[in-house]
């Protein structure tokens, strides 16, 4: 009971610390931009992508991108790690009740059509290859919940799938490193712009965003059998 | 613009709400609710691909794993034989004394109360394997076996046995367990009953079974109610050492309010 106190109270002192520290920046006389940020200026022209945001993180700012797909790839990689010492327990099967199955059997492939049109249209409106990914792994979710986990995990096996992840993070490197063989920067788009509004233009923003919605895909499924394995049936 | 601060106000108190639920459904779908006028504020905020990230995540993604989550650790287990008055089915309901009484515990940690028919034997299987957290319908535990323990009592009762003169006095108590011993579920002890039947698959009865059989016209002869005092309790698996505590405190309040004895007068005449 007292330990739990002292969390508590822990817990407490990060919340207000938190608050405050963001308070105090906020109030605290800050640096006015001199001018019109470059990436707020001329974007939609300079990345060809309609949608800004995207144009921001798959352009502009695709190092800090490049870091989030790789702290995703790290957390998975810890849920598969520390599970993986945990002893797989095999449970009963739970059967879903008849309503349920239909209903995600219905849902799943909106899901993934859902998902196809935001990774395929991320530069176009709002959308991109991590709400894509997410959405198609719940698609995959919802197929697990209507044919049984253990089925749904024998035809899509997190074995096999894991190998093509990591071959999807090695891509994703290898392409925005590619250019400095050609004696340019890395990160640097060498696809043409192309007629902003069309499907195919914004550059790699398209290359990016597909790379990214499999490694999502990919990684969500594998999170996902995991706890499935190792926490009971799902 | 004032759509947006309703709905930024609406969150604090949605959290809240999530926070006080005692159900973990309930505490999920004030999560899930949280999410969504997360997401319909950042809509609000001109930030639409936010607001997809936090919708696809937030509402959908996380909610469903952890709906699939909560779905053992978020229920009370209950894995019983079926005895009329105690626990059994009626229509699509259960009702009985015991069933009463764990769904007041249930309610009051905060879990879904489930319970499984199942033969009596596979009781204490169940338990000692995790499958279930507790045992009941008519258990008359003063010894327990390996792996589980009893609960406090909460009805007293009495045993009946067959007098089997053929049995030599040193394995009395095998022959004569301190418990109901048939193997099945009730129902199959009715049908033997009816057969004439029933000594050869049992031994020993309660009172509640040996009630509710008697009420459905089965000769019960050569049953004779046996010396000492007997009490139903429930079982817990040793490693549910938590649920143990909490259903004696819950037994204990449940006894000194007066309550267990209202419901003992509703159930048993």
């Amino acid at each position: 009971m007292r330990q739990s106190r002292r969390l508590t109270l822990i817990a407490a002192l990060i919340v207000v610390g938190f608050i405050g520290t963001i308070a105090w920046t906020y109030f605290s006389d800050r640096p006015q931009p001199l001018e019109t940020p470059l990436y707020l200026a001329r974007p939609v022209e300079e990345t060809g992508a309609i949608n800004r945001v995207t144009g921001i993180y798959l352009n502009y700012r695709l190092l800090d991108t490049l870091l989030e797909v790789l702290v995703f790839s790290v957390a998975i990689l810890g849920i598969q790690h520390y599970l993986a010492r945990s002893k797989a327990v095999r449970l009963p099967r739970l059967m879903e009740s008849e309503v349920v199955r239909t209903a995600v059997s219905l849902l799943s492939p909106l899901a993934f059509l859902l998902s196809l049109f935001f990774v395929l249209f991320g530069h176009l409106s709002p959308g991109g290859g991590f709400a894509s990914g997410v959405i198609a792994a719940s698609g995959l979710l919802y197929v697990g919940i209507a044919l049984g986990m253990k089925e749904a995990e024998q035809r899509l096996s997190p074995k096999r799938l894991g190998r093509v992840e990591k071959g999807v993070l090695l891509l994703l490197i290898a392409y925005v490193l590619f250019p400095v063989l050609l004696g340019r920067t890395p990160l640097t788009d060498l696809l043409p712009r192309g007629t902003p509004g069309h499907l195919l233009s914004g550059g790699s923003i398209l290359i990016y965003n597909l790379l990214i919605a499999s490694k999502v895909l990919i990684g969500a499924w594998i999170a996902i059998v995991s706890f499935a394995q190792h926490r009971g049936e799902l | 613009m004032t759509a947006q601060w309703i709905l930024l106000g609406f969150l604090p108190i949605v959290a809240g709400i999530a926070l006080l639920q005692s159900r973990r459904l309930s505490a999920l779908i004030g999560m899930g609710l949280f999410s969504f006028l997360l997401a319909a504020a950042y809509l609000l905020m001109h930030a639409p691909d936010v607001a997809i990230t936090e919708a696809t995540i937030g509402a959908a993604l996380v909610t469903a794993i952890y709906v699939l989550a909560i779905r053992r650790t978020g229920r009370l287990i209950v894995v019983a034989d079926e005895v009329p008055g105690l626990m059994a089915r009626e229509g699509d309901r259960i009702t009985g004394l015991e069933y009463e009484i764990l769904a007041g515990f249930a309610r009051e940690i905060g879990l879904d109360l489930t319970v499984r028919f199942v033969p009596m034997r596979r009781i204490h299987w169940l338990l000692s394997h995790g499958e279930a957290d507790l045992g009941a319908g008519g258990l008359i535990s003063s010894a327990p076996p390996t792996g589980v323990r009893a609960t406090p009592p909460h009805l007293e009762t009495g045993l009946f046995s067959y007098s089997a003169a053929e049995v030599s006095d040193e394995n009395e108590e095998t022959a004569h367990p301190a418990h109901p011993d048939y193997e099945g579920y009730f129902v199959d002890l009715a049908d033997h009953g009816r057969h004439q039947m029933l000594p050869s698959v049992v031994h020993s009865l309660d009172l509640a079974r040996v009630l509710a059989l008697s009420r459905r016209g089965i000769d019960l002869e050569g049953l004779t109610r046996r010396d000492g005092t007997f009490a139903y309790g429930f079982l817990v698996s040793e490693n549910r050492q938590e649920i143990a505590r909490d259903y004696a405190n819950y037994l204990q309040r449940l006894r000194s309010s007066g309550r267990l004895d209202a419901m003992i007068r509703r159930y048993v005449v």
